[in-house]
Order: C-alpha cells, then sequence, then structure tokens
C-alpha cells in the first residue's frame, strides 16, 4: 500500500518536465494571449483595459466583411478535405489492402509530400500553376485541352477548388494511413462469414467494413476540421497574405497575419489577439462539439 | 579513449565562440559602437558607414541587416521593447511608423541636433512625423518614384518613341500587341502592385496632390469621378496586359519583361536595380505616362524609410551626431550612388544618368503615391482597395464599386 503511494508519487514527478514545457509554451500563451485581448495596445505598449472592445472591433462593419467570408472558405475548405481528401484516403487505403507486392512502396509514395512543408509546397503549385510560364497550362494545350488552360489560381472561381486539390495532393497520405491501419485491424473472419452467406464485396464493404471503420473516420475528420479552421501556410504560399484573387482564398489565418503585423495599425495588438482568442475558442468548442457527437455514433 | 580529442575540440570552438569581451577593456571604454539595424544588403551598410567611421574615429558602426518582409516590423519592434534592441533603425513610412511612435519607442529629432532636417521637403519629411503630435522621428532615407520601365531595344526594333500623348502610348501598345510582345508587363496577382500601377496611369487624372488634400479634408471623396476615371484607365488598358492578368504574378511579370517578351513594366524605381541584376542584355529606359486628357503626366513618389534613434539608446549624442550626418549631402551622396535609388536628402543628384532623369522629371512633374498617405485603419484601406482593384480587374465590380470600397475604408479612420 505504502509501497503504491510512492510509486504514484515519483510518477507524477516523472510528469513534471512536461507539465513545465506544455504550461510553458501552451497554457502562458493562451492565457497571456487572452489577457491581452482586453486591453487596448500602442505598439507593442500595454495601454489601458479596454473590455470587450477589442472583440466588438472584430464585429465592426470593415472587419465583419473580412471575417465572415474568411470563415466561409474555412469551412468550404474543412468540406473539400472531406469530400476529396478523406474520400480518396479511404479508396486508396482500400485498394492497397488489396495490394500484395510493393504495398510499403506505394504508401511510402502516397504520403511523401506531407512530409513537405506546405509552403514549399505552395510555391510549387504556383509555378506549375502560372498562367504564364506554368507547364500545367502548357501541357494542356499541348494535348488539345485549351479550354482547361485557366489561371487557375488567379479566377476568383477556381482558386479555392484549386486549393482543396492541392491540399488533397499533400496530405491523402495522412486518412490513408489511418484507414490503413484501421483496415488491418478488421478481422478476416467477418468478411468470410459474411461471404459464405452470400454477401456481395460491396454488401461487405457497406455493412462491415464501412461501419467498424467509424473511430477512424471520427478522428479523421476531427483532425481535418482543426487542420482546415488552423490552415495558413498553404494559402499563404499560393494566394499571398490578402488570399488573393479578390479575397477568394482568404482564412481566418490569413485575417489574422494581416491583424497583426501587415495592418500597421497601433492597436494591432489587442486586435488580433481577440481575434486570436476568438478563433481559439471557436475551433476548441466546435471540436468538442464535433467529438461528441461523432464518438456518440460510434 | 577515441573521444577526448573531440572533446577537447568541442571546448575549444566554444570558447573561440564566447563573447571576447572581457580582452580589451581600454579600447572598448573609449570606442562607442553604434549598432544600425536596416534591410537591404548588408555590405551596402558597411560601405557606406565606413565613410563615417573614418571621420569618427571614435565610434565604430555596426550595421545588422534583416528581410525587408513584415518580420522586420515585429523583429524591430521587438528590439526596440528590450534591452538588445539597436541604437538607430530603419523605421518604415507612415502608417506603419506610428505603433512605434505611440509607444515612446524612439527619440523625437530636433532641428538643432540634426540640422539638415530643416532643408527638407515637407511631403517626404511627412512620412517620418508622428501622426499625432506632429514631430520627427526619422531622418528620411529614400525616395522611390513610380512609373514605367522600357526596353529601348524593343522600342527601337518597331519604330517606337517614348510617348508624348496618350494615344501615342495607346498605339505603340497596339502596334507591340500585334507583334506579339505583351506591352505591358504587369502582374494583378500579388495585389500590393495594384494600387501602384494603378496611380502611374490614373494620378494625372484625378489631379495629384491637389485631389489628396481635398479628401484629407473632407472637401471630396475617393468616390469623386477624377478617381474614378483615374483608376477606370486599368480597365481600359487591360488589353495591354498579360492574358488573365490577375493569375499573373509579380515575378512572372518581372521574368516577362527581362525576357524580352514583353516592352514595358510599369513600376517602381527599385525594379531599375532588379533589372541590372537580372536582365544584363536589356537597356532600359524610363517615362511617366501623359495624362489621358491632354498634357503632361505627373508621376507619383514617396518616402521609403528614415532611420530613427532609440529611446532607449546608451549613446544618445553620438546617435544624434551620426543622424545629423545622415541627414547631410555627403551621406545622400553616398546613398543614392551605392544603391542606385533616390536619396531623400534634398539637392543630392544621381550621377547614374537614368536615375537623374528620373530625378529631373520628379522635380518637374512629382506627386504624393496615394495610397501610402491613406494605408491607415486595420483592416488597411491598403488590403482594402488592393482587392477591390484586384476584383475590377476581373470584372467582377466596376471602378465606381472600386472607388466606393475605398472611400467607406477610409471613412472608418479619416
Amino acid at each position: 500500500m505504502a509501497l503504491s503511494t510512492t510509486r504514484r508519487g515519483s510518477s507524477y514527478l516523472f510528469l513534471i518536465p512536461a507539465f513545465v514545457l506544455y504550461s510553458l509554451f501552451v497554457v502562458y500563451p493562451l492565457f497571456t494571449g487572452l489577457t491581452y485581448s482586453v486591453f487596448s495596445w500602442k505598439g507593442t505598449l500595454r495601454d489601458t483595459f479596454v473590455g470587450f472592445a477589442n472583440y466588438a472591433g472584430l464585429l465592426t462593419e470593415s472587419f465583419r466583411d473580412q471575417l465572415l467570408p474568411a470563415l466561409g472558405h474555412n469551412f468550404l475548405l474543412f468540406a473539400g478535405t472531406m469530400l476529396v481528401q478523406n474520400t480518396l484516403g479511404l479508396a486508396f487505403a482500400l485498394a492497397l489492402s488489396r495490394v500484395r507486392r510493393g504495398k510499403r512502396a506505394l504508401q511510402t509514395m502516397f504520403a511523401l509530400p506531407y512530409l513537405v512543408n506546405p509552403l514549399v509546397i505552395g510555391y510549387l503549385w504556383t509555378l506549375l500553376l502560372s498562367p504564364t510560364f506554368g507547364p500545367v497550362n502548357s501541357l494542356l494545350r499541348g494535348v488539345g485541352l485549351e479550354g482547361l488552360a485557366m489561371p487557375w489560381l488567379g479566377d476568383p472561381a477556381t482558386a479555392l477548388p484549386t486549393v482543396i486539390v492541392i491540399t488533397t495532393w499533400q496530405w491523402v497520405g495522412f486518412p490513408m494511413l489511418l484507414f490503413s491501419a484501421a483496415l488491418g485491424g478488421i478481422p478476416q473472419e467477418y468478411a468470410e462469414a459474411a461471404r459464405t452467406d452470400g454477401a456481395t464485396s460491396w454488401q461487405v464493404f457497406r455493412r462491415i467494413t464501412l461501419p467498424l471503420l467509424r473511430p477512424a473516420m471520427a478522428t479523421i475528420t476531427i483532425l481535418s476540421f482543426i487542420g482546415s479552421m488552423n490552415t495558413f501556410a498553404l494559402v499563404y504560399a499560393l494566394g499571398g497574405s490578402n488570399g488573393a484573387p479578390a479575397g477568394a482564398t482568404d482564412v481566418l489565418g490569413l485575417l489574422f497575419y494581416r491583424a497583426a503585423f501587415a495592418s500597421g495599425d497601433v492597436n494591432a495588438l489587442g486586435t488580433s489577439s481577440a481575434l486570436a482568442v476568438f478563433m481559439f475558442t471557436f475551433i476548441f468548442g466546435s471540436t468538442l462539439l464535433l467529438e461528441r457527437v461523432l464518438r456518440r455514433r460510434t | 579513449m577515441r573521444l577526448a580529442p573531440v572533446a577537447a575540440a568541442i571546448v575549444l570552438s566554444v570558447a573561440a565562440c564566447a563573447p571576447s569581451s572581457p580582452s580589451t577593456p581600454a579600447q572598448s571604454q573609449d570606442k562607442v559602437t553604434l549598432s544600425v539595424w536596416g534591410w537591404g544588403p548588408e555590405e551596402n551598410y558597411d560601405k557606406m558607414f565606413a565613410a563615417y567611421e573614418k571621420l569618427n574615429p571614435g565610434v565604430d558602426v555596426d550595421a545588422r541587416s534583416f528581410t525587408t518582409a513584415t518580420e522586420y516590423d515585429t523583429i524591430l519592434s521587438t528590439g526596440l521593447a528590450g534591452d538588445s534592441g539597436p541604437d538607430l533603425a530603419w523605421l518604415r513610412a507612415g502608417a506603419n511608423l506610428q505603433p512605434l511612435v505611440e509607444a515612446g519607442r524612439l527619440l523625437p529629432l530636433e532641428t538643432s541636433d540634426v540640422p539638415g532636417l530643416k532643408d527638407y521637403d515637407e511631403g517626404v519629411l511627412r512620412s517620418a512625423k508622428g501622426d499625432k503630435d506632429g514631430k520627427v522621428y526619422g531622418v528620411p532615407f529614400a525616395v522611390q518614384t513610380l512609373q514605367v520601365i522600357y526596353n529601348k531595344k524593343i522600342f527601337a526594333d518597331h519604330g517606337i518613341t517614348p510617348p508624348r500623348t496618350w494615344d501615342d502610348m495607346i498605339a505603340a501598345a497596339e502596334k507591340l500587341k500585334a507583334n506579339k510582345i505583351v506591352p505591358f508587363a504587369f502582374g494583378g496577382k500579388d495585389d500590393w502592385m495594384l494600387p501602384i500601377v494603378a496611380s502611374i496611369f490614373g494620378t494625372a487624372t484625378w489631379g495629384g496632390d491637389t485631389f489628396l488634400d481635398d479628401v484629407k479634408a473632407k472637401r471630396k471623396t475617393f468616390t469623386d469621378p477624377a478617381f474614378v476615371e483615374g483608376i477606370d484607365q486599368l480597365n481600359k488598358l487591360k488589353p495591354y496586359f498579360p492574358d488573365d492578368v490577375a493569375g499573373v504574378s509579380y515575378t512572372d511579370a518581372q521574368i516577362l519583361f527581362s525576357s524580352g517578351k514583353a516592352a514595358m513594366f510599369p513600376g517602381g524605381l527599385w525594379e531599375l536595380n532588379f533589372f541590372a541584376e537580372n536582365a544584363k542584355g536589356v537597356e532600359l529606359g524610363v517615362f511617366t505616362p501623359p495624362a489621358p486628357k491632354g498634357g503632361q503626366g505627373m508621376m507619383p513618389g514617396f518616402t521609403d524609410g528614415s532611420y530613427g534613434i532609440s529611446a532607449k539608446t546608451r549613446h544618445k549624442a553620438e546617435a544624434l551626431k551620426f543622424a545629423a550626418w545622415l541627414a547631410s549631402k555627403d551621406y545622400g551622396q553616398l546613398f543614392t550612388d551605392t544603391l542606385s535609388i533616390f536619396s531623400a536628402v534634398p539637392g543630392v543628384k544621381p550621377t547614374d544618368p537614368l536615375l537623374e532623369e528620373v530625378s529631373t522629371t520628379f522635380d518637374k512633374q512629382g506627386a504624393t503615391y496615394f495610397m501610402n498617405e491613406f494605408a491607415y485603419g486595420n483592416p488597411s484601406s491598403q488590403t482594402v482597395f488592393s482587392k477591390s482593384l484586384q476584383e475590377m480587374l476581373l470584372g467582377r465590380i466596376t471602378a465606381e464599386q472600386a472607388a466606393e470600397q475605398l472611400d467607406k475604408s477610409v471613412a472608418t479612420w479619416l
């Protein structure tokens, strides 16, 4: 009895380093961000306590006109990620589960782009898609598809879908690996039993595989949500800090960047801290909600 | 035991890296080191400041260069707030200077300490002033002008001379386009270029500084027909820009011009340096677009930045003396000859013939670049209007609507 208490006591001791780092780099900045947001600022000099004035500033017309479209684009990115990236990820995982040889090599290949920094990926794709010198449009023209040789990132109608495609290109390996692992955890016997009972392969997938993949899907959905809401590097590399063209790729991360670093506003620190707190609360709250809904169903 | 030599080497190299401050106490006492932060290539600073060190043997000017990008503002504001900041630093002009001024990070400069300041053009000096207190916080160093840069060989090959009238310019553009040369290398994807190009072609139409003063005094607004017509010139020139102009990046536009695929590049004077480096075979010329309604055009310009002194400097007297030198013609000449851009010091004549030509034009037809004067607010009116111009080029809104959006944004802070 005495021994186990000491053990537990000493095990807490081992948590201290992690806890200190976590407090220093996560809890403390979060808390300071919160305190920053209720003061007005003169550059980096804290001025006076203003309560919720900075938050009210986020709702003024000129700011709202940027905030709402940006938030909308975050949601569209999430929807696009779910529909395109995660569906493809599942398809790849299913296809790979039937591959006997070279499975590892293929998995690595699909997952490789996600090891590259999104900024690098972004710049790479702006070069590929440049309407003036880009090889993608030259290739399309070369094979007689002039109609498709568009300024992919220069037209507001195609810019966001292009961002979704590039995100997918980069991240598809991630849901693929998670789904592969989940598929590996489903005992073969279930499918065999179903087939013995005369189930078609679609029925096996629909009734056995898919329901058993639900926990993996919940995880992927939540991670995709957080990723889409916090996206910055890729859109910054593709469309600059204003979300070009004409704000069609503007997202919360870019709006925060502009509010904090690019506005020249004397109270930039107050406004951007308020935005950061709003983003954190919103993403944290939505994630909790999402998790609850998803976990309840599984 | 084979590790021993390695360990010894590490100890030695660490010792070598450690600051060797206590070794020469006598020397460091009489020699004052002024640290200067800025952007751009560091060797330029070393070259320019060596002249000052020669004149003042007791002062060592230590320049550190950072990125030109927005990170510099963060680096500087953090540096000035702490104890490890510089004695002097390059400051941004206008709106972006205000956070430092209001936080009290900078020393206001008096003409008694920096006599050169009283000769500065008021328009130039304004960009280094605190908006609220009207005090001068920096010695302006550069003036940038905005104009059209052209490829002399392409012009000669097609029998084109720099246009005297707007119609000449359109006729030249038509001719170039018919010969499969992009008339104007311009990319609208990086939207900070949009107000610049709008001002190159539009300033004469809205009437330069008179109009800006009217807006500031609230006698007129940006929805004024003259301003709308001014920015509408971009729409009229659209056929002579690269295809899908809103998707063409700034770098693409630079490449179009430097590779000889385009004949003209509307942009800032700083491009001359870039093209001199990256388009070595291209002979460059500059012109100001003529006014569409006849007459001479206007060449917009702005003060690029200034040298400010940290309020926390431990060498105030030396820093002020250095600032006085920075406001002198000696420094101005050194600056323009080293960096190939205009010095903000009044009366400095560049030796480079092309720069001299621009300087003469700017003296006669210069105007204030409108966007820098109206870059306040959060979101800043510059961001708002850049986006509006992009939408206008995409054909989603009209020039009137773009002007209305600028007006609405300016109204939030003016």
